[in-house]
This record gives C-alpha cells, structure tokens and sequence, in this order.
C-alpha cells in the first residue's frame, strides 16, 4: 500500500490569499518576458543538409533529367506515390522517363526512394511546405519535380558521406 | 431646456454608453488571449489589423457565417430565448452606472454621464444580476443535453451562494454611504482617503470574489468547467447564438468592474485633484475600471479552477458569515458614531 504524505499548510497557504498574490505576482512576472513564438511563414526554421523534405529530381548541368526510368524508386516506394513511364531518347544515356508522377499526398517522406537510385536522380530536397486548394495539384508531375542539382548540392554531398562512413579502403 | 432637448441628451448618452460597451466586450475577448498568451511566452493574436485589433471583427463575421445547430429534442423557444436572457441584463445594467460628474462641453452642463441616474440603481443592478442566470440555466435545460443541464444546475447553485454576499457587502458600503444612488455613493467618497476600500477592506475582497462567482469567471466557472462538462450550459450552442453568450459574459465583466469602481474605489474620483473637469474624471474612470477588468483576465490565467464543494464551501460558510458579521459591525459603528 502507497501512503502519500500530503504537505503540511502553514497558516498564510491555507489562508490562501498570499498564495493568490504570489501566484499573480508570477504570471505579471512572465508577461514581460521574451516571447517564443516563431512568426512562421516570415520566420521559417533554419534548414539543415539533414533536413528530409519532399523527394525532387536532379537535372544536370547539361539541362538533362538524370533519372533513366529504372524503376527501382517505384518498387521501393511503401506508400506507392510513384508512377513512372519510361521513354527513349537520341542521347549517350538512351532513357528518360516521358511521365513522373508523385502523389504527395500519399508519399509520406520516408527517403526510400533516394536510397534506392543507382543513379543519383532522386533526393530528398529542403522544401517542406505542401497545401493547395485540390487533391489533382497535389500530384507533382515532371516539371513540379525538376531541380537544378546546384539547388540539391548540400543534401547530395550529405548522403555520400554517410554512405561511405562505414566503408574502409579495403572494403571498396 | 425643452423636452426635446432632454430627450436628445439622453438618447446621445444612451448610444455612447452602450456602443461603448459593446465595443469593450469586443477588445475584452481579443484581450483575453492576447494577455493569456504574453503570460504563457506567446504573441497571441496579431495577424487582423495592426496588433490583431481587427481579430473581434472578423469572429463576428465568422460568427455570423456558422451553420447554427439545434440538437433532437430540444426545446426550440427556449433554445433560441436563452442567449438573450443572459445577454440582455448585463447590457442593461450598464445604464446606472455613473462614469463621470456632469459633463460640460462649451458651458452648457449636460448632467451626469449615465443613462438615467436612478435612486436605487443598487437595487436594479441587483434585480437585473439576478436575471442573468436564467439565460444560462435555461440555456443549459433547453438543450437537451446533460452536460448543459449540469453546466445550469451549478450556475444557479453557485449564483445563488454568491448572491448573497454580494448583497451584503455591497449593503455594507450602502450603509456607510447612506444610499442607493450610485451617483450619491460616488459623491460620497470623494478624495482618495474616503474611498470605502479603505473603510470597508473585508467587503471589498469578498466583493471581488463574489463578482468572480457571480460573472463565472475562473476560478469559478463551474458553468462551464471544460473538462468535466464539455462545456457545461453551452455545450449544445453554435454560430452566433454561442456569441450571444459570449458577449453577456464580457458585458457583465465590464459593468461589474465598473461597479467595484462604483461602490469601492471613489467612481471618477481623481486622487489629489478634486476640482479635475470632467474628462478627467472620465479618464480616472476608464482607468480603474481598466485595472478590474485586466484582473479578471489575470486572475483566470493564473489561478486553477476550484472544486465544486470547496466553492459552496466558501460561499456558505465563510463568506457569508463574514458578510453578515461585516455589516453588523459596519451599522453598529454608523449608528453609533
């Protein structure tokens, strides 16, 4: 059996008054302190290289998309916001995709896709905002999608280095 | 002066006062959560107009905007009457409440600054407090809901414990007074040594407290106790009917500030200058009446909500033996000095 010891009231806490002062002593106390809170869309929240918004597409410094349509975002993709048509084109890499469609209502940023891609296309940008007025203008096609790599720099360089943090020079 | 004069006079009182008023029940909900968010480290509302001052317009409208739901088996008069029963008598008592001696503009004296000064305005504004529980409790029976009834029950249960000792130190500072008129209780006190929460201290804090009870306001709102009740008596309101509530609750915070102001801190009496205009007498008003009402909010960002038995605890047996004990000193010393 617990037996819980309640304190002892000296005479000015059972009177209660004092305590009623004290109390708002306090709370006029805290009304001039600093304010906390973040004025959000003008004060955005620092962004960091860990930073895992919704996944974009590389396009190179040659204006060409670096995805080749393998496919292998979309099997991985948990919550199958993907959907992907591949086409063929004149260049040394033969393949691009002619549709890329997120749903970003049902993709749920998990980053599989980016772990999957052999060939660096798709990363997990900084943008974070997401909200329209239809559920049809929430699914991103290839365009909404494409980023310049400069703009995806910091979260490249960040995935390389901690894919190689546990390789040794023997191991490579 | 003909009596087409004296009716414009008072009609022109009439709207300023009550335009007034409703104006402070408007900033009063925006400064609730303004000062409630500055004590708990936020900004509070801040995005209509400059420092949010348009935020009460745009609740209005989005008010008046909101599907209004009645629930099965309520019972529809009643239902619709309730929000106006205890809207109504707290924008009617504002009417005795004196703010400021006779005003004088380009030297022609238009009286006093109320809308009727009435020789037992103590007893309308009584007569009237008592009315305002009606709307909340039938509000809370009407609508079919036993949260709302519960919400009711304690109101009046509460209200009629605190009735009491309102009465009795506000008779206390009658007596000392030697009247029912308003106007004459504020005459009555007029340098800072005279006001009478110095002569009557004990009435003045169980005066506070029982305003608190008598508007519901924390730490006594046992009407609408959120975690028990839901919402207690308005549980079942929506759109502007729920406003309607709203809006008698911040009326009867106002004109219960301004009756402490009235009956215990000298009404527009301006300390150290007792030949001040009448502006300024205005100003010392609003002023103290300002303090009251900040307290209010202070008061219910601060302090936990008591419980039910410790409230009837401290109605019946605390406060009114003191009261009663508190006026029975207060006439034997009058009728003795």
């Amino acid at each position: 059996m617990v037996i819980v010891k309640r304190k002892e009231l000296s005479l000015s806490e059972k009177l209660y008054i004092p305590e009623v002062l004290r109390g708002l002593s306090i709370t006029l106390r805290k009304m001039f302190e600093p304010k906390i809170t973040r004025q959000y869309p003008e004060e955005p929240l620092p962004k960091t290289e860990v930073t895992r918004g919704q996944p974009r597409l590389v396009v190179r410094e040659d204006d060409t998309i670096a995805c080749v349509s393998c496919g292998l975002c979309e099997a991985a993709c948990p919550a199958y916001a993907i959907t992907i048509d591949g086409g063929e084109t004149d260049r040394a890499i033969e393949r691009e995709p002619v549709r890329f469609d997120i749903d970003m209502l049902r993709c749920i940023l998990c980053g599989f896709c980016e772990e999957a891609c052999p060939k660096e296309a798709i990363y997990m940008s900084d943008e974070l905002e997401l909200a329209d007025y239809s559920r049809e203008a929430l699914i991103y096609d290839i365009d909404k999608l494409k980023r310049p790599k400069a703009a995806l720099q910091k979260r490249i360089d960040y995935v390389k280095r901690i894919n190689t943090r546990w390789q040794t020079p023997s191991s490579t | 002066m003909s009596s087409w004069e004296g009716f414009l006079i008072v009609l022109v009182k009439t709207i300023v006062i009550f335009g007034s008023l409703v104006q402070v029940a408007a900033l009063m909900t925006l400064a609730e959560r303004k000062f409630s968010a500055f004590m708990q480290y936020r900004i509070g509302p801040n995005r209509v107009g400059p420092f949010g001052l348009l935020q009460p317009l745009a609740d209005g409208v989005k008010f008046i905007f909101k599907e209004e739901l009645t629930p099965d088996g309520a019972n529809p008069w009643l239902f619709r009457a309730a929000p106006v029963i205890a809207a109504l008598p707290a924008m009617m008592t504002i009417a005795v409440i004196p703010f400021a001696p006779d005003v004088t503009i380009g030297g022609r004296n238009f009286g006093t600054l109320s809308v009727t000064d009435l020789d037992i305005g103590v007893l309308y504004i009584l007569a009237l407090g008592g009315l305002a529980i009606y709307g909340v409790i039938l509000g809370g029976w009407a609508s079919n809901s036993k949260y709302s009834l519960m919400g009711g029950l304690r109101a009046s249960a509460q209200m009629i414990s605190y009735e009491l000792t309102l009465i009795l130190t506000i008779l206390a500072v009658v007596v000392m007074s030697g009247s029912l008129n308003l106007r004459e209780i504020v005459e009555a006190q007029p340098t800072i040594g005279s006001w009478h929460i110095w002569t009557q201290p004990l009435a003045f804090l169980m005066f506070v407290v029982a305003t608190f009870a008598e508007t519901n306001r924390h730490p006594f709102d046992f009407n609408e106790c959120e975690p028990e009740l839901v919402g207690g008596f308005h549980t079942e309101y929506s759109a502007m009917k729920w406003a309607m509530f709203y809006i008698g609750e911040y009326s009867a915070m106002t004109v219960m500030a301004s009756l402490t102001v009235v009956l215990f801190l000298g009404g527009w009496s301006v300390p150290f200058w007792p030949e001040a205009p009448w502006w300024v007498c205005l100003g010392s008003f609003l002023a103290k009446t300002g303090f009251f009402l900040f307290l209010f909010l202070w008061v219910r960002w601060t302090l936990p909500r008591f419980r039910f038995d410790q409230l009837m605890r401290m109605g019946w047996k605390l406060f009114l033996p003191l009261a009663l004990l508190n006026l029975l000193v207060t006439g034997a010393f009058v009728a003795l000095r």
